[in-house]
């Protein structure tokens, strides 16, 4: 019988993650009266404060990524971040030819992108990665054509956690003039991103996975020709009129704050995420059956994906409870559509179903995974009793 | 990736039979004379096993193993609670309709369920040879 007499743990950090009080502390004095809360396109003192705030943060996210202010537009996300990246770039060059490469591991927000693109009439090409979820750099080399305009490769995937050499995807790009998009929603703030050494053209990046507020975000754009962006808004001249709109001053003060803490802890908060992992994997990477999802050495050490074989998945996730994660199961998903990313790597509907990703954070205890490890373990004994798939041999 | 739904997909009751299903499980060896009847559904991997034993024509003992979802695991478990200690002719009687209302399944698995009473139904043939019941 399972044990569900204990407090929910989350372990969803790659979904989201909370705001970090001293986060909140900063945000707060941006909302209320007595507070900083005007306009900041207003000429009045109040909105000089405001815009003043707005630039401190931006300077604060700059620090993060090592590079100018200027080079950074505010959005509401990294989905609208990604969509201005990619759709705006590729209709900017467009005259220069209409090929587009990129991989179907990436998030929704990037495929999807790419799919409307396809409707505007471009030709996208889906690389498949390899069985770790990685890039091979001779096929991407071999997929670039004359009239490649832009590529887009996430810096760390959302649902394995592997890690993408941008470093040379990047120098490929850099050397043939086409741009490169990186999807860094899970990786700024938490793996050292240095875009004065990357060749990066374009990033999206989100507040709320790096203990920042829900409803903002930043699309990085190179100071450099050629790398520019047709606006997907209209109606006023915020943000280089290429995302007008009036600014969310508390939001980019919390992005700003978020950044600004992530710089200062990105070592000591990757040491810890470094034991969180290896200690999970110890637990329960010996369970008969279990495969990880993605490279192990190639990979984020704040998401570990793993499948497990003969396991039901929604089942699964019900027996996991009250650990908070995320899984592959079509049933228990809003869109009811299993886990491309896991498809992609070769497994089939079974495990792609019984995949679940742990993922940590900064306020993740070793407790919290000694209970995980201790969960997982239940609930795999717990569904092969039941399962006349391990009749008598489990 | 997905994350959870917010609303909770599961009654009490489908999460207290799947949480302590004490029907789950094969028979003891030493009830040799066991049937088992078996169904399943190739497109989702459902599967469903029922195994029974039988005094004169009473189900002495009802056992199943679920390959499937929690719904499917806590409406095999309620029928085999129910249907234990009744005549055979009780594995054709499944009220799918009541069950699915008792544990409050969704009705986008009504299809999960039909394996349990296929299952059913299977066991039944093995038990007397007929799809009919004898009542």
């Amino acid at each position: 019988m399972l044990n569900k007499n204990v407090a929910p743990v989350y372990l969803d950090y790659a979904a989201t993650t909370p705001v970090d009080p001293q986060v909140a502390e900063a945000m707060s004095g941006y909302l209320t009266v007595g507070g900083i809360f005007a306009n900041p396109s207003s000429m009045h003192a109040a909105g000089r404060q405001s815009a003043a705030a707005v630039e401190t943060a931006r300077e604060q996210l700059a620090g993060l990524l090592n590079v100018s202010p200027h080079e950074l537009i505010w959005t509401s996300g990294a989905t609208e971040s990604v969509n201005l990246g990619i759709l705006g770039a590729a209709r900017y060059r467009s005259d220069r030819g209409k090929h587009l490469i990129t991989m179907p591991t990436e998030h929704k927000a990037v495929t999807d992108t790419f799919q409307a693109l396809e409707r505007e009439g471009f030709d996208v090409t889906y690389l498949m990665p390899d069985r770790n979820g990685l890039l091979a750099l001779d096929e991407f080399e071999a997929a670039i054509r004359h009239e490649t305009q832009l590529v887009s490769v996430m810096h760390v995937n959302n649902e394995t956690g592997v890690i993408q050499d941008i470093r040379r995807i990047g120098e490929c790009c850099r050397e043939r003039d086409i741009l490169l998009h990186v999807d860094a929603a899970q990786s700024v703030g938490k793996l050292p991103t240095d875009l004065s050494v990357l060749p990066v053209d374009l990033l999206s990046l989100t507040a709320h996975k790096l203990y920042g507020p829900k409803g903002i975000g930043a699309l990085y754009m190179a100071d450099r020709p050629a790398c520019h962006v047709l606006p997907l808004f209209h109606g006023g001249g915020q943000e280089r009129r290429l995302r007008p709109g009036t600014l969310a001053v508390h939001q980019i003060v919390g992005l700003g704050a978020a950044a600004a803490l992530a710089k200062s802890r990105q070592v000591e908060d990757l040491i810890h995420l470094q034991g969180l992992e290896a200690r999970l994997w110890s637990g329960i990477g010996n369970i008969p059956g279990i495969l990880r999802n993605g490279s192990e050495t190639e990979s984020f050490p704040g998401i570990l994906s793993v499948s497990i074989e003969g396991i039901e998945g929604e089942s699964l996730m019900l027996a996991l409870e009250p650990l908070c994660v995320g899984s592959g199961s079509a049933c228990n998903s809003r869109n009811r559509e299993s886990s491309a990313v896991l498809r992609a790597l070769g497994h089939d509907d079974a495990l792609v179903q019984s995949a679940i990703r742990f993922s940590f954070g900064r306020g993740t205890t070793n407790d919290e995974i000694d209970l995980a490890i201790d969960c997982y373990a239940d609930a795999i004994k717990h569904l092969r009793a039941i399962s006349p798939q391990h009749a008598r041999t489990a | 990736m997905t994350t959870v739904v917010l609303t909770n997909p599961y009654s009490e009751l489908v999460k207290r039979y799947f949480a302590n299903p004490v029907h789950a499980g094969q028979l003891p060896d030493e009830y040799n004379n066991a049937v088992a009847g078996e169904a399943a559904d190739s497109a989702t991997g459902a599967r469903v096993i029922l195994y029974a034993v039988m005094d004169r024509d009473i189900i002495r003992m009802l056992r199943h193993q679920v390959f499937g979802c929690p719904h499917l695991i806590a409406a095999a478990e309620a029928f085999c609670d129910k249907a234990e200690g009744q005549p055979a002719s009780a594995l054709l009687e499944l009220d799918l309709p009541g069950l699915m209302d008792e544990l409050a399944i969704p009705v986008e698995k009504t299809g999960k369920v039909f394996i349990l009473e296929d299952a059913a139904k299977a066991l039944h043939i093995m038990l007397t040879g007929t799809t009919q019941s004898e009542d």
